[in-house]
């Protein structure tokens, strides 16, 4: 660990420490010193860390390869929970709602997030401070609270959306029971909590784009638009990756909001993987399944990361 | 990415933490002659919950050799933290738990056998109802002891049925379909009754009791002798009738579920309704004027699945801490402490042997326990009873919705074989 951080501070060109205090001493024992130090400040973190995330991951994969019961004996059975995964139904099922759920939910969060980013970042817009805490602020409430606000909101007999609704005409009928128009319906109250979050990260690349480079865009006759295209997407195409790989993994992770709401009804139509996670461990007391499960997600995850990540990186090479 | 993987782990691991602050962290191990002290974990927290507790506290009085100490968490809170608990070796000694979640710990090791204890005469098991000693049954042997055995009942409101004329609970389905239609009121003539007749939710109810007890009403069952018998003849024709009434007729919203049942019921929106005892009261924190009926008999029985709740003793400690708490469980079952728990609790009583009249100081209890007769456990002894329940769920959503019921009961019927098949 110390030589990792060690080639870190030397690594970094621009930061020079400050001249030690108190005369001459040898540098190397003065770096060896904050070495020690820094790894003093890391422990207590590197331990909360160790005990509830490395330790779990790699108990986790061990378990993967067991029929586990949580408790008791345990049997090796290779790659059997493996296969299952891959010709279980309901599994199936599951993997195709949280494929279904992350192409509803992905773009629409980061394409409001990125227009409403562009809004608020325009200062002839009055009352920006307000919009942008306003806007932000579904991403504060707790993931439950909303999930059963709004369930309560589009409920078909004490609704007050569907009162109003039917007010004018609209029926909406019993939504989260629809098998076609509850995944919609969950994936638009997820978009409505979190679009905020990636709202503020747009604005944030926004602010740091050089006000010059639009001038000079200006000056060679660019409109609005191909001001747009030519300057604010390609040095966007960073923060642009970065909000869609944690869109995507708020996707696939698809699991207390949903429970709330619909329980993965209508019958298996809103199940999502992390929710057979969550049934095969704690209810089917199959923890060596639900690893295995959990291990696949995890790939699944890691790949569609990086695929997005060489693509973006890619945009941005050919940008500069 | 690394939150997605260890969600389940670190959930594990988090609750592992808590629970090895609160759980049987007392350590009393009990050497010869010393005290066994055991640890009690249930989710009765209203006015059941006390009564337990002072039945607890007196059978500690009672005798010196053993102690439990109770722990009230909601069940929802016992059936998450159990496993980690289990996993850590700091589970509880008793647990009590929904009695359809017993098998699946059960076929797992993590309780206790008891086909002993019930043999036992000193056991108090004798005068237990049959139908509730067969929801601890798996595999043949018995790994539990029931706290709670009660067949669904019909919860009516009286300003309603008086509003409509109708002077009787009914007793037939006929009678039941009918007084539902009359009861039916749809003022503005949208097409959606203000009022239903009926509150049946077709998935998600307490234990999914509701139409497994229709089922039953028409000769028809779900799971026989560990073999499926979804695809008969007996419930397509059961199918076909209620979901007639219920898409054609509008007694019931379609797609209800038991939480917005229960709502329907004690906002005064629906006149009938099946529950348990917790609807009573449901109904009169809402000041519904109601009554209890049994569920009206069907063409061919009368029957009701009951909901339940089973106590077992994990594996996870000494000999000596199981026959501690053997000895409650006979305590618990003496004839005092029965009706005691009955009369407080609102369920009727678990020994046959102590009738209406006995409990009559809660009308309530008296009235259920009238009906004690038409229950029926659930799925008994079925370990993959969650899966059989969701593919039944799965099957009254879609025949509810409109799909063709002959096709689903087919399939439904294969789905439940497999699941059985697979224990």
């Amino acid at each position: 660990m110390s030589t990792i951080m060690h080639k870190k501070t030397t690594a970094a060109p621009k930061y020079r420490a400050p001249a030690p205090l108190g005369g001459r001493r040898n540098p190397a024992i003065g770096q060896r010193r904050k070495n020690i130090q820094a790894l003093a400040f890391l422990i207590p973190a590197l331990l909360v860390l160790g005990a509830f995330t490395a330790w779990p991951m790699i108990s986790a994969l061990r378990l993967s390869f067991t029929d586990a019961s949580g408790f008791g004996k345990e049997k090796w059975v290779g790659f059997e929970n493996y296969a299952r995964i891959f010709t279980d139904p309901v599994i199936l099922n599951a993997v195709v709602n949280t494929a279904l759920y992350a192409l509803l939910f992905t773009p629409m969060a980061v394409a409001l997030a990125l227009v409403l980013a562009l809004l608020l970042n325009d200062p002839r817009l009055p009352f920006r401070g307000f919009f942008r805490t306003a806007l932000f602020l579904p991403f504060i409430i707790s993931l439950a609270v909303a999930a059963i606000a709004w369930s309560y909101l589009i409920d078909p007999q004490v609704g007050l959306l569907n009162y109003w609704l039917g007010n004018a005409g609209i029926r909406i009928g019993n939504v989260l029971q629809d098998p076609v128009l509850a995944m919609p319906a969950v994936a638009f109250v997820a978009v409505w909590k979190s679009f905020g979050f990636y709202m503020v990260i747009f604005l944030a690349g926004l602010q740091e784009i050089p006000g010059s480079l639009y001038e000079a865009a200006k000056v060679d006759g660019a409109g609005p638009l191909m001001r747009f295209r030519h300057v604010t997407m390609p040095m966007l195409s960073n923060t642009t990756a970065f909000v869609l790989i944690f869109a995507l993994i708020a996707a696939l992770q698809a699991f207390d909001q949903i429970y709330v709401m619909t329980g993965g009804g209508p019958y298996g139509h809103t199940e999502t993987v992390v929710m057979q996670i969550y049934k095969s461990g704690f209810q089917k007391l199959d923890v060596g399944f639900a690893s295995a499960l959990s291990y696949v997600l995890l790939a699944a995850t890691l790949l569609l990361s990086v695929v997005q990540f060489v693509f973006f990186g890619k945009r941005e090479r050919e940008g500069d | 990415m690394k939150r997605s993987l260890a969600f389940l782990t670190v959930v594990a691991a988090a609750s592992l933490a808590l629970t090895s602050c609160s759980g049987g962290g007392a350590g009393g191990e009990s050497k010869d002659g010393a005290k066994s002290e055991l640890t009690f974990w249930h989710g009765y927290t209203e006015a059941d919950g006390k009564v337990l507790n002072k039945i607890v506290d007196d059978f500690n009085a009672s005798q010196s050799e053993v102690s439990i100490k109770v722990q009230t968490n909601p069940w929802s809170v016992i059936d998450d933290t159990l496993l980690p608990a289990l996993s850590s070796g700091k589970g509880p000694d008793i647990v009590a738990m929904p009695a359809e979640r017993l098998p699946v710990y059960a076929d797992k090791g993590a309780f206790v056998q008891l086909d002993d204890f019930y043999k036992n005469p000193s056991s108090n098991l004798d005068k237990l109802i049959p139908a509730a000693a067969d929801m601890e049954t798996v595999n043949g042997h018995k790994y539990g002891v029931p706290s709670g055995f009660v067949p669904l009942a019909m919860f009516y409101n009286k300003t309603l049925f008086a509003k409509a004329g109708i002077t009787a609970p009914p007793t037939t389905w006929d009678e039941w379909i009918a007084a539902a239609k009359r009861l039916t009121v749809d003022e503005n003539n949208d097409g959606t009754p203000e009022q239903f007749g009926l509150g049946l939710p077709d998935h998600a109810t307490v234990a999914n009791g509701v139409w497994p007890s229709l089922f039953y009403g028409n000769g028809g069952n779900v799971v026989k002798d560990g073999k499926a018998v979804v695809d008969s003849p007996e419930n397509a024709q059961t199918l076909k009738t209620w979901v007639d009434a219920i898409r054609n007729e509008k007694i019931s919203p379609a797609g209800l579920d038991g939480i917005a049942g229960d709502k329907l019921f004690s906002s005064g929106k629906a006149a009938m309704y099946l529950g348990g005892p917790w609807m009573s009261s449901i109904a009169t924190e809402n000041k519904i004027d109601y009554g209890i009926a049994a569920v009206p008999a069907g063409p061919k029985d009368q029957a009701a699945s009951a909901i339940g709740i089973s106590m077992g003793i994990t594996t996870q400690k000494d000999e000596a801490k199981a026959a501690a708490a053997q000895k409650f469980f006979a305590y618990f079952l003496q004839k005092e402490q029965a009706t005691a728990w009955s009369l407080g609790s609102g369920w009727p009583p678990l020994r046959s042997d102590i009738p209406a009249s006995d409990v009559a100081a809660n009308p309530v209890v008296e009235a259920l326990t009238k009906q004690s007769e038409f229950g029926r456990p659930l799925l008994p002894g079925v370990v993959n009873s969650t899966d059989v329940l969701t593919a039944v769920d799965k099957l009254t959503q879609r025949a509810v919705a409109g799909e063709n019921i002959q096709d689903l009961l087919k399939e439904t019927q294969a789905s439940v074989q497999k699941i059985v098949d697979a224990k």
